[in-house]
Parts: structure tokens; C-alpha cells; sequence
């Protein structure tokens, strides 16, 4: 069968960062050396291709995104400097926003200064409401934050969806899943462990160790919302429980992890820090606020007792900033990733269990 | 030097053989052969030394001349073509006749050639060296010809290299006549638009030239001129040349710079879609367009374009059975060298003025070789340009549709998938082909390559070399080069023949016929088995008082290829250096053992 070659899909994903890739001359150096590419899911190079040849159906079901960790050894090698560990993080935010229903993702992604403006917006209405609230703050945040789950999970539902349709439905056109226990215990392993990306940046300790902090601490951070664990204004806390250890790391892991990230952003270390999308940008400040005012929170709660005018402030602040967060940042920003790359890998052993039926297809 | 004279006994030979760093020792036993050789008669010294052609080596040949007495030299080392001349140069400087010497081959025809025989080779070697040691027995020392030469040397085309030959041997003193078939001087690069690497206009190099031997009194400047014959010998060529006026004027020349360039390749009708269509183009035209092209919008004859497909290698590399044959029943299986840099370099050019037309690359290799031409290369990458790779033994496929034109390709970048482009111009990249030199070839007897351009004598140690003497030729005449290269094989060929002019009178190897008048009986038959044309004659001539018609054999023509020896059935005749009774003595050094 023959492909038309379509230009425009390249100049569309350079949109969502990849700068330099146009000077890919296809030499394969960083498929060569990228320490997660395999034979049957080689990249980055064969993804640039396909983006050049504006060959949208095979990027559109590709799963090979989701399996790059960016540790950027592809754009240390690359003999053209076309950053191609960026163009692989550039696909991503396309993928996301192919596959994102809303078309939010579009807007944000391309246009990262009104995801910026709707954040603060959002962080400005919710705060004035708050502080202008006079009743039982303690009660309205329980109902807010039974909202999260509903949110968050119905996003990352409709998401996961449309990449199972391009992925699977659209190439077998039909409807097949796979209960084999060796798939889902990968996708477990990997979606708890993130394995891989230990595997990708073995050389880079700071990077793998904020990572870590971060992932673990924005976990937790997520539960402990979406959850509605902490009532601060209802009880009051002691300096040593569990909960509190619970609290304690996971704020300061997102304090120590966010500035460590901004650093590294600011002062460009590593492959990955060279380019700083601007949503990246707004993600580790958000990091870092969120664990700055959850920490606060809690603390003031022990310090000046759950009644305090103090603690209610902070607390207002801390779930003002939340729903912008939960609302404008979590959906939209690269940490989204952490669930596709999981549902990925089950697709990848979905596809080769079915490899026979997309041969015959071809 | 009295040497003719000596007798045996007086004959003192001294064997030299070399390992050539292991080229020979690795094969044969060197001590064996110098062992046996020393023993052989008439042999004084033998030696072997690691490098004989290093000064160290050629040294010990020079102390035993000068303390030993030795007056006869074999070198046994590598084939003579490459240490021949360092060798009979070392044997002048220590005083003695530079002929009286014999080069005897034992790299490519022992030990290169036999490593699986050690011993036989071992044997082989020293029966050739035992022949060497008969024939320079046998040897009288020669003494170089002289010719005098015409101070004047002839350049044929008045393009680029044509142009600077002519400079540099004006630079060089010597009175230049440029011969140029067309009515300007410039060759190719009269034309619109720019060249890689300086990035000037073709028309500025031309001038700037120009303006240098039109105001160069020692350059005569024909145009629209033609040679109708060529004539003589290194140092004497006769020229005739048929002015644009019909008159034709004679003029003599010491050498000849043969530079009568290229022809652009012309696709045959259809060649992929070649004159089925306005908006398939040649690289050269195209190249015109674009300089003529100005605004905000591409656009050719009332179409707007928006895209254009680049294909490489259109008229170059070609195999058999894939492509169309030339005229002479060949395709030309060389790469044009010129096409990939200049092609992608107007690309760039393409996407300065027209940022946003559509650019695709059909190539099989890039070949924009040397550091600014690769960068150009990547340039083209960042300006979008898509390229395609198509296997070395398919061709892309061109159909029309509508006023589009399709290219289909298989692409190996793509992993071999099957892709297809629709464009709004096709550009393909034709290279050279050897301009029709038919003509002149004939009249000077120049060889040429199986590509049809001309055939220097050794691509790397005589680059700009004839295989006629005192004749040279320079940049694209010999093969397909770029600008910069032209004037420098242009420049090599200046000094080639500047070097050549620089005496009153030239030196040519003794190596020719001799005829002994007493036993030549006139008969004619070496001057019709003779290939070049003058360089045996008959003539008549007084001997004792009679009248006599003998061969006389003019020096300056005279290639020693021996072809008269063969034939004279007086044995009249004979060569230089290669005596037949210096071969009898050597067949029978070889029979003996
Ligand atoms: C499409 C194309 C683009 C190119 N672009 C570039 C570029 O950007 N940069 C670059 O460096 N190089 C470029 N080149 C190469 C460049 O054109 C050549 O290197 C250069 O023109 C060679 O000059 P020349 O004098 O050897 O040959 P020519 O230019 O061919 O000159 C030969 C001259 O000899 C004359 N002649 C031929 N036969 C006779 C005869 N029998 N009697 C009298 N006169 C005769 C001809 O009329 C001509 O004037 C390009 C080549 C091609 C094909
Ligand atoms: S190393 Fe660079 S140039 Fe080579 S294929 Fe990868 S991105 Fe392209
Ligand atoms: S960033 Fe790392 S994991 Fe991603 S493609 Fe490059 S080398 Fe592979
Ligand atoms: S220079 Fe390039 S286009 Fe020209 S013949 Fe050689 S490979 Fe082909
Ligand atoms: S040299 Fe020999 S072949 Fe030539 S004319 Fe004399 S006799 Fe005849």
C-alpha cells in the first residue's frame, strides 16, 4: 500500500515543543543507544520518521511514547542536535491531546500561558470565595474534595479509552482485552514502580532520586485529597502519629523534589532540563506549593489548634490552590503520564497477543 | 664516460634488494637471495635494507658507487613506475650514468603475487635478479634526448579551468593561446544564478577572470574558434585554427592543457517525465529560474507552486538494465560529484526566498563531501526539506495528474514502504557528461576512461598527465568536479607544463628506436607497423658516397614500444634500454638454471 507524504503533521507536533527535529537525517544513533528501545518497539527514530513522512495513523497508534523515559542519552548522541528525547516527549503532549475528547489539552499545550492564566484564575476566584465564606469551611471542603475522584477519574477514563481505540480498536476493528496474568501483573509492576525509568537514568542519582521523592510524595498527595484524609479545622493533629509521618513526607518531599527540579530547570542539568515547556514550568512550582501549604496546614493545626483564624486562612489557601491544581494541572501536564505508560505496556502485550490477526490486517 | 668501452672483467655490479617493510621479506627469504646473488658473476656487492627508497637506502647505493667502484645497478624492490626515477636519480648524484641500472620487480610480481609459495617465490626472485644482472651487464649508458621547445602553450576551452590554466602560465612568464569554441570565455558558469561553497554569483568568478587575460598581453584570446588540426610533438605542436572569420591561422605550442569541460546531461524524452511537462526541469534550468524569481509567491508560467520534488542522480550512476543506454550503448555508471551539493544547496536557496513551498528529496546517497557542503546538508534538514532514500536498483516512479505530478518511491527510511508525493514542479538533478572531444582526442592520440572522459596516467602520482607527452588536461575534461577542484587541477596543469617550458631545450627518456643504417635495407615495413604517426620515416641518405634509403626514427615521437623491433627482419632496428640481445642474455640467465 502506498503512504501520501503529508508535511503539515510535522510542523503540527513541533508545536507542542520538538524544536530541533527537523534536522533528523535518520542515522538511528539514538535508537542505537536509548537504553529502553527494543526491537519490537524502536524509537525514537522510527517515530521521527513516521512525524515526517506526516504518517499520522501509525503515530496516532503507536505506543512507543509512553515507553520513553526521558534520559535524553538519544539527544547527547544525536550527531544533528534535533533533541530527539524532546521530540519524544513533544509526541506525548500530542498524543494527550489526541486524545483528550475536551480538546482542552490542545489549547493548554499549545498554548501554555492560558493554561497559566487559568490556573491563577481559578487559584484568585476560589481563594476570594473562601476567604468571603463565612460558615462551615471544614464541611465545604469535605464536598469539594469528594469531587477530585469523580474528576480525575472520569479524565483519565476517557483518556485511556480513545488511546485503546487508535491503539487497538482502530487496527483489529475489534473489541479485545487480555486477562493473561503475566500482562497485568506487568502493568502493575510498572505502574507502581515506574521501573523502567530507573532502568533509563541510571547515571543521572539527583534526577532519579528528586524523581522518586516527587512521584511518591505527588502520589500520596493525591490520595490524601481525593480522599479528603485531613480535616483540619475538625481535629486536631498530634506532632507524632501515622498520619502525621504520612504528612510530613509527603509535603516535604514535594518541597525538597519541586526545588531540586526547579534548580535543575533553572540552571539547565541534564538532557531532560534543557528545554522547559512552560507547562513543565508550572508544574514543579505547583509541586512545590502544594507540599509549602499542605505542610503548612498541618503544621499550624498542631501549633495554634484546630480554631484558629490562622490555620483557617492557610487551609483556604491550601484547597484553593488544590482545585486549580486538581482542576487545571493534573489532567493536562506530564505527570498524566504516569498512567498511560502502565495502560501501555498492557496494550504492547495486548497487541502481541493479537500480532497474528494485525499481520493478516496489513 | 668511457664505460662503453670496459670489459667484463672491468663490469662491476652491485645487487640491491628490499624488504619493503614486509611487503617482500614477509614472503621471501631475502637473506637467501642476497647469499646466492653474491656468489653470481660479475656481482660485487649485494645488499637488502628495510626501505631501499628511503635515504638511508639510497644512500648505501651511493657509498658503494662512490667507494667500491660498483658501476652496474639492479634494485630489486616494488614495480618500477613507483621508484624507478628516485633510484636513477640517486645513481646520477653519485656520478655515474643514471641508465646503467636495472629495476627488477619483486613485490607485485613475487611476493604479492605467489604468498602461498614462499620457496618458489624465493626462487623466482632470484632467477629474475640473475636476468636484472645479465641485462645491465649488457647496458650502455644513454644520455637524455633534448628537444627544443616552443616557449607557448595552448589551452583548448576558455571555461573556468581553461581561464585560470591560462593565468597561471601567463604568471609563469610563458605566452598563452586560449582556444574557445563559443563566443564568450566562461564555459558553464555563464549563466544566472549562484554557486557553492563562496556563495557568489557564477558570472562574478567568469569575470573577474575575464578581466585578467584580456589585460594580459602575453594571452591571445580566440573565440568561436575551432582546431582543425593538431600536428608535432612535445616542445613542437603545430596548430591549425579555423578562426569565426574562416581564415585559419597555424601557431606553434610547447605543450597543449586540454580543458574543454563537460556537457550537461540531457534526459531523453519522457526520462522521467522530461518535456511531457513545462514544470519538469533540469537542475541547471531550474537554478536559472529561481535567480529570476522574485515576490512573495512562487510562481512558473501562471501556476502558483507550492511544492517541488528534487531527484537525484538523474544521468549519473546509472546501472545496467535499470536505465537507458547512452549513445555509445553505455550507461554512465559515474557519480556526477557536483549534483547532491549544488542541488541541496539550491534548495536552501528555494526555501530562503520561499520559505513556505513544500520541498522533498528524492536521493540514493548524499554525496555533499567536504565540511561546508555537509553543513549545507544540514541546513536543507532544518528548512524542512523531507528527504527520501530509494534503493540503489529502483527508480521513482513520475506520473501526471491533473497539473499535479506524482513521484512514488520506495523509501528506505521509511522502512521500505511505498510513498507517494504530489508536487507541483519536478526538479531533476542532471550531472555531466564528457563533452564531445572527438576531434581533438584524435589528433593527439588521448586515451580515455571506459566513463568516455579523459584518462589521465595515474590518478593519484600524475593526475593532470597525458599519456602523450608534453599534452595535459584540466578539470572537468578528466571527470566531473566542482569549481574549486577544476582550478586546482587547472593550476596543477599550469605548473605541469610551466615545469616542463622552463628549459630551452626538453629532457625525454632515451628509451627510443635506434636504426642500424648499414643492415636497414629501406624496406618500410616498421613505418607501417608504427602507431604514431612520424615517428619513423624513411629517408634517404649518403653512406660511403652512395645514396641510400634507410628508416630514421624522429626521437620526440619515438613511445619505445618496440613494434618495428617485431617486424624488421634485418634486425636494423632496435630499442634503447631494451636491446634484443639484452633479452636473449636474460632468457638464457632464466633457462640455464
Ligand atoms: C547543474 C550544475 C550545477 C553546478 N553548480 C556548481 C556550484 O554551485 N559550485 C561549483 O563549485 N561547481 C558547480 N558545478 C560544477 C561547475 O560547473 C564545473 O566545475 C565547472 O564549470 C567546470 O569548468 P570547466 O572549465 O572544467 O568546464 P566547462 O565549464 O564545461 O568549460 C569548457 C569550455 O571548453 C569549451 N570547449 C569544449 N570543447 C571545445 C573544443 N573542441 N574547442 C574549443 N573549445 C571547446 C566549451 O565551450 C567551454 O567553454 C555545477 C555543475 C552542474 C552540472
Ligand atoms: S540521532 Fe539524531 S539525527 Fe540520528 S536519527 Fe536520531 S534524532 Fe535523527
Ligand atoms: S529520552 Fe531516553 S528513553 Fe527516551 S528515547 Fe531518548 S534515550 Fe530513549
Ligand atoms: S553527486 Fe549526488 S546526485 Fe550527483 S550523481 Fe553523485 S550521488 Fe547522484
Ligand atoms: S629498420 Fe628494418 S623494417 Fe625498418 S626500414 Fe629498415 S629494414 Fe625495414
Amino acid at each position: 500500500m502506498t503512504k501520501k507524504v503529508n508535511p503539515k503533521l510535522l510542523k503540527e507536533i513541533k508545536k507542542y515543543g520538538a524544536f530541533d527535529i527537523s534536522a533528523c537525517f535518520n542515522c538511528g544513533n539514538c535508537s542505537a543507544v536509548c537504553p529502553l528501545s527494543k526491537e519490537e518497539l524502536s524509537f525514537p527514530r522510527v517515530m521521527i520518521r513516521h512525524a515526517q513522512i506526516g504518517d499520522k495513523q501509525s503515530i496516532l497508534s503507536s505506543l512507543e511514547p509512553w515507553m520513553c523515559y526521558y534520559c535524553g542519552e538519544c539527544s547527547s548522541t544525536c550527531p544533528r542536535d534535533a533533541s530527539p528525547g524532546e521530540f519524544m516527549m513533544s509526541l506525548r503532549r500530542y498524543l494527550i491531546s489526541e486524545y483528550d475528547i475536551t480538546g482542552i489539552s490542545k489549547i493548554f499545550y499549545r498554548f501554555p500561558y492560558i493554561q497559566n492564566i487559568f490556573v491563577i484564575f481559578i487559584f484568585a476566584i476560589a481563594l476570594i470565595t473562601f476567604l468571603k465564606f463565612n460558615g462551615d469551611f471544614g464541611s465545604l471542603a469535605a464536598k469539594i474534595e469528594l469531587v477530585f475522584p469523580f474528576y480525575i477519574t472520569l479524565y483519565i477514563i476517557s483518556y485511556l479509552f480513545i488511546m485503546y481505540k487508535k491503539t487497538i480498536l482502530d487496527r483489529l476493528k475489534k473489541f479485545v482485552v487480555s486477562l493473561n496474568p503475566s500482562n497485568i501483573k506487568n502493568m502493575i509492576v510498572h505502574g507502581f514502580t515506574q521501573k523502567n525509568f530507573i532502568a533509563c537514568s541510571e547515571k543521572d542519582y539527583v534526577r532519579w532520586f528528586s524523581h522518586l521523592l516527587v512521584m511518591s510524595g505527588y502520589i500520596l498527595t493525591l490520595i490524601i485529597s481525593n480522599l479528603h484524609i485531613l480535616e483540619p479545622l475538625k481535629k486536631q493533629y498530634l506532632l507524632f502519629t501515622p498520619l502525621s509521618v504520612l504528612i510530613y513526607y509527603s509535603s516535604l518531599s514535594l518541597i525538597a523534589g519541586g526545588s531540586v527540579m526547579i534548580f535543575r530547570r533553572l540552571f539547565k542539568k541534564g538532557q531532560s532540563s534543557k528545554f522547559s515547556h512552560s507547562t513543565d514550568w508550572l508544574f514543579v512550582i505547583m509541586l512545590f506549593l502544594i507540599g509549602l501549604s499542605l505542610f503548612l496546614t498541618y503544621t499550624s493545626n498542631i501549633v495554634f489548634g484546630a480554631d484558629s483564624n490562622l490555620l483557617e486562612i492557610i487551609y483556604k489557601i491550601n484547597i484553593a490552590i488544590e482545585i486549580s491544581w486538581i482542576l487545571i494541572v493534573v489532567p493536562f501536564t506530564k505527570w498524566i503520564h504516569m498512567f498511560f505508560r502502565p495502560f501501555a505496556i498492557y496494550l504492547n502485550g495486548l497487541k502481541k497477543e493479537n500480532s497474528q490477526v494485525i499481520v493478516e490486517e496489513i | 664516460m668511457s664505460d662503453n668501452n670496459l670489459n667484463e672483467a672491468q663490469k662491476r655490479v652491485g645487487v640491491y634488494v628490499c624488504h619493503c617493510g614486509g611487503n617482500i621479506s614477509d614472503v621471501v627469504d631475502i637473506k637467501k637471495i642476497v647469499d646466492e646473488i653474491s656468489k653470481y658473476h660479475s656481482v660485487v656487492v649485494a645488499r637488502d635494507y628495510v626501505f631501499m627508497c628511503s635515504s638511508n637506502g639510497q644512500s648505501l647505493i651511493e657509498d658503494d658507487i662512490k667507494n667500491m667502484g660498483i658501476n652496474r645497478i639492479v634494485v630489486a624492490a616494488c614495480m618500477p613506475s613507483l621508484h624507478e626515477l628516485t633510484f636513477r636519480n640517486a645513481i646520477q648524484r653519485a656520478g655515474l650514468n643514471p641508465y646503467l641500472y636495472e629495476h627488477i620487480n619483486i613485490r607485485e610480481q613475487v611476493s604479492w603475487v605467489h604468498k602461498d609459495n614462499p620457496q618458489g617465490a624465493t626462487s623466482k626472485a632470484i632467477l629474475l635478479i640473475k636476468a636484472g644482472v645479465e641485462k645491465v651487464l649488457m647496458q650502455d649508458p644513454l644520455n637524455a634526448i633534448r628537444v627544443n621547445a616552443e616557449h607557448r602553450v595552448l589551452i583548448i576551452g576558455g571555461g573556468i579551468s581553461g581561464m585560470r590554466a591560462a593565468v597561471s602560465s601567463a604568471d609563469n612568464g610563458i605566452e598563452v593561446v586560449i582556444v574557445e569554441k563559443e563566443k564568450k570565455l566562461g564555459g558553464k558558469l555563464n549563466r544566472d544564478g549562484y554557486v557553492y561553497p563562496s556563495d557568489e554569483k557564477a558570472v562574478d568568478i567568469v569575470n573577474k577572470f575575464s578581466k585578467k587575460i584580456l589585460s594580459n598581453p602575453l594571452i591571445k584570446v580566440y573565440t568561436e574558434s575551432e582546431i582543425i588540426n593538431i600536428g608535432g610533438y612535445v616542445g613542437n605542436f603545430d596548430i591549425k585554427i579555423k578562426k569565426t572569420d574562416g581564415d585559419i591561422d597555424n601557431i606553434k605550442a610547447g605543450s597543449i592543457i586540454v580543458a574543454t569541460g563537460f556537457d550537461h546531461y540531457m534526459p531523453y524524452d519522457g526520462e522521467y517525465g522530461y518535456k511531457k511537462s513545462d514544470y519538469v526541469l533540469r537542475l541547471k534550468e531550474f537554478i536559472e529560474l529561481l535567480s529570476k524569481s522574485d515576490g512573495l509567491e512562487f510562481v512558473f508560467k501562471g501556476k502558483k507552486i507550492n511544492s517541488i520534488g528534487f531527484i537525484h542522480c538523474v544521468g549519473s550512476r546509472q546501472n545496467e538494465g535499470i536505465d537507458a543506454p547512452q549513445a555509445d550503448g553505455k550507461v554512465n555508471e559515474y557519480c556526477s560529484r557536483v549534483c547532491c551539493t549544488s542541488g541541496i544547496y539550491t534548495m536552501n536557496k528555494l526555501k530562503e526566498k520561499f520559505p513556505d513551498v513544500n520541498v522533498y528529496d528524492v536521493y540514493a546517497d548524499i554525496r555533499t563531501y567536504g565540511m561546508e557542503s555537509e553543513s549545507l546538508y544540514e541546513i536543507a534538514s532544518k528548512h524542512d526539506v523531507i528527504f527520501f532514500r530509494r534503493p540503489l536498483d529502483e527508480r521513482p516512479q513520475i506520473t501526471f495528474e491533473g497539473d499535479k505530478i506524482k513521484i512514488t518511491t520506495t523509501d528506505i527510511l521509511s522502512f521500505n514502504e511505498r510513498l507517494e508525493m504530489e508536487v507541483d514542479m519536478l526538479v531533476l538533478l542532471t550531472g555531466m557528461k564528457p563533452s564531445e572531444i572527438d576531434d581533438i582526442s584524435g589528433y593527439l592520440k588521448l586515451s580515455k576512461s571506459t566513463n568516455r572522459f579523459l584518462q589521465e596516467v595515474h590518478p593519484k602520482l600524475r593526475p593532470v598527465e597525458m599519456n602523450i607527452n608534453g599534452v595535459f588536461a584540466a578539470g572537468t575534461s578528466l571527470s566531473p568536479m566542482d569549481i574549486t577542484e577544476s582550478l586546482q587541477s587547472a593550476q596543477t596543469a599550469a605548473m605541469k607544463s610551466a615545469i616542463l617550458l622552463s628549459n630551452p631545450d626538453i629532457p625525454l627518456d632515451p628509451f627510443v628506436a635506434v636504426v642500424d643504417e648499414e643492415r636497414c635495407t629501406g624496406c618500410g615495413r616498421c613505418v607501417e607497423e608504427c602507431l604514431y604517426s612520424g615517428a619513423v620515416t624513411i629517408t634517404e641518405k649518403t653512406i660511403d658516397g652512395n645514396i641510400k634509403k634507410v628508416a630514421y626514427v624522429n626521437p620526440a615521437m619515438c613511445k619505445g614500444c618496440g613494434a618495428c623491433v617485431a617486424v624488421c627482419s634485418e634486425r636494423a632496428i632496435d630499442l634503447n634500454g631494451s636491446r634484443l640481445s639484452q633479452f636473449e642474455a636474460m632468457i638464457d640467465a632464466i633457462v640455464k638454471e
